[in-house]
């Protein structure tokens, strides 16, 4: 299998789960999506063999975390992920001690959907699909990767995860400057632009949540939209149910939102939540100083105060 | 019949209970005039005000939002009202780049002694929210026309 670990970090997961310094490991395997490798959940040694690791593996695993808390677990992760579990330890959900991390640097993974377009099919029509570092082959048609990339990687400002206890891979591409100019564009219209190009933006929900189960910082027992008493959002698809849910999701992730842009990728309709995520972390680095998932003794903004805090919002 | 001449602003004002409610109070009994557009819900504490209090306000139909507490550093709850300055610091600015008028949430610090402030800030936030007129995002009654929705808020002004 030429998307198989590295041997060295099979080794080291499988010595991990025989040494029983974790329960089980959260890694990707091939699966039976095109261009979509699968979450693999392994329990022993002899399975560690299944794992993968190429510009397929899309998913955030740290969502997953929330289901193994008070265990030991192992995994897999990438630039933007590694960023989650900094979030997740500044609100002690997890300790780093319960955790062993895989990093890999990663250069970008692929969006099934952008193949699928320029090859003029379905998602799952794509077949007999292989890829390496550089191209993409699907039914004897060669697209170059790197076009063909989600767009949240296409701005990564950081391929190569901070946090790990052991690294592979390699990202030969230099690290750039996050890019907001998404968000820029968008404060220079008027009221009215905004509000069009907001509605317009979010127009395409059709509330599956499918961006608060990919969010690794979204793991409320309850979450807002799934209470009844009050019932919050209702389970429609009028704007106005999709518009609250939107700006209050996104706001319950502003100071936590540590950008590894799963909900984008994760959502159905193509709904470009970065535009608002993205203007709520610069926000708090504009207001507050912080930026999240990186240092993890901060304190996320809105758990703490001082008292010289901005105030000339307020009413003078 | 021109909106302007017959519309009349619907606010509702989140006041803590411990200055600002105190301080609408001490207006009331110092016999102040202002505007009867704010409707008052008094909250424990300004940090009691979720976010979403807030959006769900301009969604049921609201005009305007006002929320009120403590001075920073007067907090019943010592506190409270420091996080919820943070809180609606980053929220003020979010609403405004989805697209809402900038002065339909506003935020001020009333403290029980401050009865003719009160007022004040009612009536700036009035004049404000007049001067945008009627809320017409992320409002359930946007989808009516005005006339109508006006006819339903003020049915032959028989409240």
């Amino acid at each position: 299998m030429k998307n198989a670990l590295p041997q060295e970090i099979q080794d080291a997961i499988a010595g991990w789960l025989q040494a029983g310094e974790i329960d089980l490991f959260i890694g990707y395997e091939a699966g039976p999506v095109p261009l979509r490798a699968t979450p693999a959940f392994i329990r022993e040694p002899e399975d560690v063999a299944r794992l993968i690791w190429d510009a397929t593996c899309e998913n955030n695993l740290t969502t997953f975390l929330q289901n193994y808390r008070g265990k030991k677990v192992g995994i897999m992760v990438k630039g933007c992920d590694a960023r989650a579990i900094v979030g997740l330890m500044q609100e002690g959900q997890w300790a780093r001690e319960n955790l062993r991390i895989v990093g890999v640097a990663c250069p970008g993974v692929v969006d099934p959907r952008k193949v699928a377009c320029a090859l003029g099919v379905a998602v799952d029509e794509l077949e007999d699909v292989c890829l390496d570092r550089e191209r993409i082959a699907v039914d004897g048609h060669v697209l170059a990767l790197d076009d063909m990339l989600h767009d949240t990687c296409a701005s990564c400002p950081q391929h190569t995860p901070e946090m790990h206890d052991t690294l592979f891979g390699a990202f030969d591409g230099d690290d750039i400057e996050p890019d907001y100019s998404h968000v820029r564009a968008m404060e220079a219209l008027d009221a009215d632009g905004r509000w069009e190009a907001f509605t317009a933006e979010v127009s395409r929900c059709n509330l599956c949540y499918a961006c608060r189960n990919a969010c690794p910082m979204c793991y409320c027992n309850q979450c807002f939209v799934d209470r009844t008493a009050p019932r919050w959002v209702n389970q429609t698809v009028e704007p106005r149910d999709v518009q609250f849910f939107q700006i209050i999701r996104t706001f319950h992730l502003a100071g936590r939102c540590v950008g590894c842009g799963a909900c984008t990728r994760a959502c159905p309709q193509g709904v470009d939540l970065r535009l608002l995520l993205d203007k709520l972390r610069l926000d708090a680095a504009d207001l507050f100083g912080y930026e999240a998932g990186v240092d993890p003794e901060a304190k996320p903004p809105l758990a703490t105060y001082r008292e010289d805090d901005p105030n000339d919002f307020v009413m003078g | 019949m021109s909106e302007s001449t017959t519309w009349e602003p619907k606010i509702l004002a989140f006041l803590c209970n411990w200055c600002s409610y105190a301080g609408a109070d001490l207006a009331g009994t110092s016999r102040i005039q202002y505007p009867p557009n704010v409707r008052v819900i008094r909250v424990p504490c300004s940090g009691r005000v979720n976010p979403m209090f807030i959006v769900e306000a301009l969604r049921q139909g609201a005009d305007g939002v006002l929320v009120s507490g403590c001075h920073p550093g007067d907090c019943h709850y010592l506190a409270g009202n420091y996080f919820a300055r943070r809180r609606f610091a980053l929220l003020q600015r979010y609403l405004e780049y989805l697209g809402v008028e900038k002065g339909r949430v506003q935020f001020s610090w009333v403290s029980a002694s401050e009865g003719a402030r009160f007022a004040e800030v009612v009536t700036k936030v009035t004049n404000d929210v007049k001067a945008l007129g009627p809320s017409r995002r992320l409002t359930i009654k946007a989808a009516a026309p005005a006339s109508q929705a006006e006819a339903q808020a003020h049915p032959g002004g028989a409240e």
